[in-house]
């Protein structure tokens, strides 16, 4: 074994190009016939397998809501979304479409329904839909939020509320009702903290739960848009 | 005469009806390979999920409406799967509430990787020893009984139950009740907003268990035997201790002894932090 070598040869290169394979389990005869004769490569090889072995022993560290919340608003406000619930995706994704029979009588009752509901699409529907609901104003929550360095975190949830909003329509009325509820709750503990965090800035403990209830209100909506109805 | 007449049609009847339940109970077995993954999801229905001894998953599932279908996907194709997948579809979208359940009953081999989503319906996972369990429902409940690995359950508004976990306990919740029995497991985490939390059993020692409610109460009802580090606290709730605790220095904190309390109790082998922000706390003997 020459260990004063410090010049990279052909066997080195191949070495290089071949050790990926050769660390992941695949056949390399000239790998380690290769770092029986070369230090350097050897040295390389150790560091890489030292590496690799204290990866694996790391835990897998969840990301925090924050992050998850941003990169779920800057999607949403991309549209993707609104792109995944459109009516034609939607139209085109249904499993059923493959299946001659169903389809027929899908598009005979579709053809009925425009039939027999045409004639009720007057105005008054329109003007009626087109009325605001309380239900569909987002939730304003002015927190102290920003006291514990959740300002992108409360930007988020106020662009997921926005989403949601524009989804919850869709939703099956009990699991709409599940969310609502469930929103509802946490709106209470941000509004609670937040009273708690004007009279006592310095509450710990209240810092902690507003964030908290952030977390989940980002992590619960992002549920409400991600939900599968079995479509 | 009638009545026998009676007799007559419904004998002939009945094995209609039978044959007609028969025909939505679906039942499939697959061979799989060692610590396969299995997952599943699912709108509304109950799901069971048992481990069993054999390296076999084994489903049974039934549906109420013909226009909802349960789709298997396995990879590899062919051998045993390393993954299993299950998904319900609703085939068509008039089909909804009820109609739309579909209910699986699941046998699957030690050291299965599980994931479960069932928006609304119930899940009970029962004696399996498991590498990594996942369940995840919106307003379902959730009841693990006997499970040792890592276990991660969440509902929003479902209620959680864990009966004897070994392993490692993750359960959130938003407006659910959360209950641990008799758990064994060296870390628990566990938070619900509104709903109660449930304590009831040792804690193993070197055990770290977390558990945190914001406006539900929480009760912990432990043997006198247990040995643990205390850290319980609650800012605007009430704190009720029955055991007898040894307080220890507390550390800097606005909150009122009334809300808080600090101590160990035999030789606090295990870690507790329990905390509320507007809840009762109360620590109880068994």
């Amino acid at each position: 074994m020459d260990e004063t070598r410090r010049y990279r040869t052909a066997e080195c290169d191949r070495f290089e190009l071949e050790l990926d394979a050769y660390m992941d389990g695949e056949v390399r005869p000239s790998v380690p016939g290769h770092l029986r004769e070369c230090v350097f490569c050897k040295v390389v090889f150790e560091d890489l397998t030292a590496l690799r072995t204290a990866a694996r022993e790391l835990p897998l560290e969840e990301p925090s809501p924050v992050v998850w919340a941003n990169i779920r608003a800057q999607l949403s406000a991309e549209g993707a979304f609104a792109e995944k619930g459109g009516v034609w995706s939607w139209f085109w994704q249904l499993d059923f479409l493959r299946r001659p029979v169903p389809v027929a009588a899908f598009a005979c009752m579709l053809a009925l329904g425009c039939w027999l509901t045409a004639p009720q699409n007057n105005p008054q529907t329109k003007t009626t839909a087109s009325l605001p609901t309380s239900a569909g104003e987002p939730t304003v929550v002015r927190s102290m939020v920003f006291l514990a360095g959740g300002e992108g975190l409360e930007k988020a949830v106020r662009e997921l509320e926005k989403a949601f909003k524009a989804r919850e329509a869709t939703l099956a009325p009990d699991v709409k009702a599940t969310y609502e509820n469930s929103l509802s709750s946490l709106d209470a503990s941000i509004r609670e903290c937040n009273d708690s965090l004007q009279r006592e800035p310095g509450n710990s403990l209240a810092h902690e739960y507003l964030f908290a209830a952030y977390s989940q209100k980002a992590e619960v909506l992002s549920s409400a848009l991600e939900i599968d109805e079995g479509r | 005469m009638p009545f026998a007449l009676g007799i007559f049609l419904c004998s002939l009847a009945l094995p209609g009806i039978v044959l007609a339940a028969e025909g939505n109970r679906i039942e499939k077995t697959f061979e799989v390979a060692p610590n396969p993954r299995v997952t599943l999801s699912n709108t509304r229905g109950q799901i069971l999920v048992r481990g069993w001894d054999k390296q076999q998953v084994h489903i049974v599932y039934s549906v109420i409406s013909p226009r909802v279908e349960v789709d298997s996907d396995v990879i590899p194709a062919s051998g045993p799967a390393d993954k299993v997948h299950f998904s319900t579809h609703i085939l068509d979208p008039l089909v909804s509430g009820k109609d739309q359940t579909a209910d699986y009953s699941l046998d699957v081999p030690m050291g299965t990787d599980l994931e479960i989503r069932d928006t609304l319906g119930s899940v009970k996972i029962d004696k399996l020893q498991g590498d990594d369990a996942t369940v995840e429902t919106v307003g379902g409940s959730i009841v693990v009984s006997d499970f040792t690995g890592h276990l991660f359950v969440r509902s929003i508004g479902g209620n959680i139950d864990v009966i004897r976990a070994a392993g490692r306990v993750e359960a959130y919740s938003i407006t659910g009740d959360l209950h641990f029995v008799s758990p064994t497991t060296s870390k628990l985490r566990a938070t619900t907003t509104s709903g109660r939390i449930l304590f009831e059993g040792d804690f193993p020692d070197g055990g770290d268990y977390s558990l945190s409610e914001y406006s539900g109460d929480m009760d912990i009802i432990c043997p006198p035997s247990a040995s643990f580090e205390l850290n319980a606290k609650t800012d605007r709730g009430k704190l009720e201790n029955e055991m007898p605790i040894t307080i220890r220095h507390q550390p800097a904190t606005p909150l009122s002894s009334a809300n808080s309390l600090f101590g160990t109790h035999l030789s606090g082998k295990a870690t507790v932090n329990l905390k509320s922000f507007s809840g009762t706390i109360r620590i109880r003997q068994r």
